[in-house]
């Protein structure tokens, strides 16, 4: 037996009771409330995207002021760095080839596999 | 006939018809609690609209299981809630006396057996009962809502409901 099987007769009592009350007009109210919750929300969230945005504008006439002294400096890096960066790498690549030639080794096969693979991806 | 978990799930996508769907199924049950819990019909509707709006902004949060249980446990909080504004008393005391109502103009003044009689447990039996008997909680479900022990909600149940059986059948005698 279920424990609610005990107090059947009362709990059909209060379902009655329960099941008299009308629907709609509290449905009604609830979703009201809903709908205003929904408003209240996207207002705040609209509200604080509009002043962000409008800090974010604030910045920019800072940005393109200091744009000519960043844009020097990006392509003077990226004219320096690749010749630097490929003598570095081949400083360690034979570093590494005279200490140890069985990275070659290794560096060929991971290279031939990365052009096995970039092969049959286009094709 | 969409389940109410379906319904939880379109509603937690933003589906208010979805969701206003659960307000009807549910709206009965949660409001006779309301009304038994706080005494008074017009406050206990208050309590059932506050649980609504609740449970729509964390319906995301609903993670299957009895959705009556869920609504239920809301319900329940906003119960106490509403009780730590009026400044009562806020823990239940086992061995309380009884906590009168406290009566407003516009209710009625003829009342039902049933509400009289409920009105006479004392306070934990009175929520044990109402949870139980009324809603339709299981006595485990009773105990995570109230996070009072299984034994102690059963016995309150068992208890609440001798006494009402007791306060029904003088009512109907007399």
């Amino acid at each position: 037996m279920r424990e609610q099987d005990a107090y059947k007769d009362l709990s059909d009592l209060f379902r009655v009771e329960d099941s008299a009350l009308p629907a709609e007009p509290f449905t009604r109210q609830v979703m009201q409330g809903v709908s205003r919750q929904k408003m209240m929300r996207r207002a705040i969230v609209g509200s604080l995207g509009l002043a962000g945005a409008a800090i974010a504008a604030m910045q920019l006439p800072q940005l393109f002021a200091e744009w000519a002294g960043v844009d020097k400096t990006v392509t003077e890096v990226l004219a320096t760095a690749p010749s630097e960066l490929s003598t570095a790498a081949v400083n360690q690549l034979s570093t590494a080839a005279a200490n140890n030639p069985m990275w070659l080794a290794i560096a060929a096969g991971a290279a031939l596999c990365v052009f096995a693979v970039s092969a049959f991806e286009r094709a | 006939m969409r389940s109410d978990p379906d319904l939880a799930h379109a509603a937690a996508r933003g589906s208010e018809s979805a969701f206003a769907e659960l307000v009807r199924r549910h709206q009965g049950k949660v409001r006779g609690m309301a009304r038994r819990l706080a005494g008074s019909e017009a406050t206990g509707d208050d309590i059932a609209q506050v649980t609504f709006l609740t449970a729509w902004q964390k319906i995301s949060s609903y993670a299957g299981g009895t959705f009556s249980a869920w609504i239920c446990t809301i319900c329940f909080r906003e119960f106490l809630q509403w009780r730590r504004r009026q400044k009562m008393e806020i823990e239940f005391d086992e061995t309380a006396e009884i906590i009168p109502f406290d009566r407003s103009a516009d209710q009625h003044e003829m009342r039902m057996d049933l509400t009289r009689a409920l009105e006479s447990l004392s306070e934990a039996q009175r929520v044990c009962v109402v949870l139980c008997v009324s809603t339709g909680l299981t006595h485990q479900e009773a105990a995570d809502v109230t996070g009072w022990p299984l034994g102690t909600v059963k016995s309150h149940v068992q208890r609440g409901v001798a006494l009402l059986r007791t306060r029904l059948e003088n009512a109907n005698v007399a």
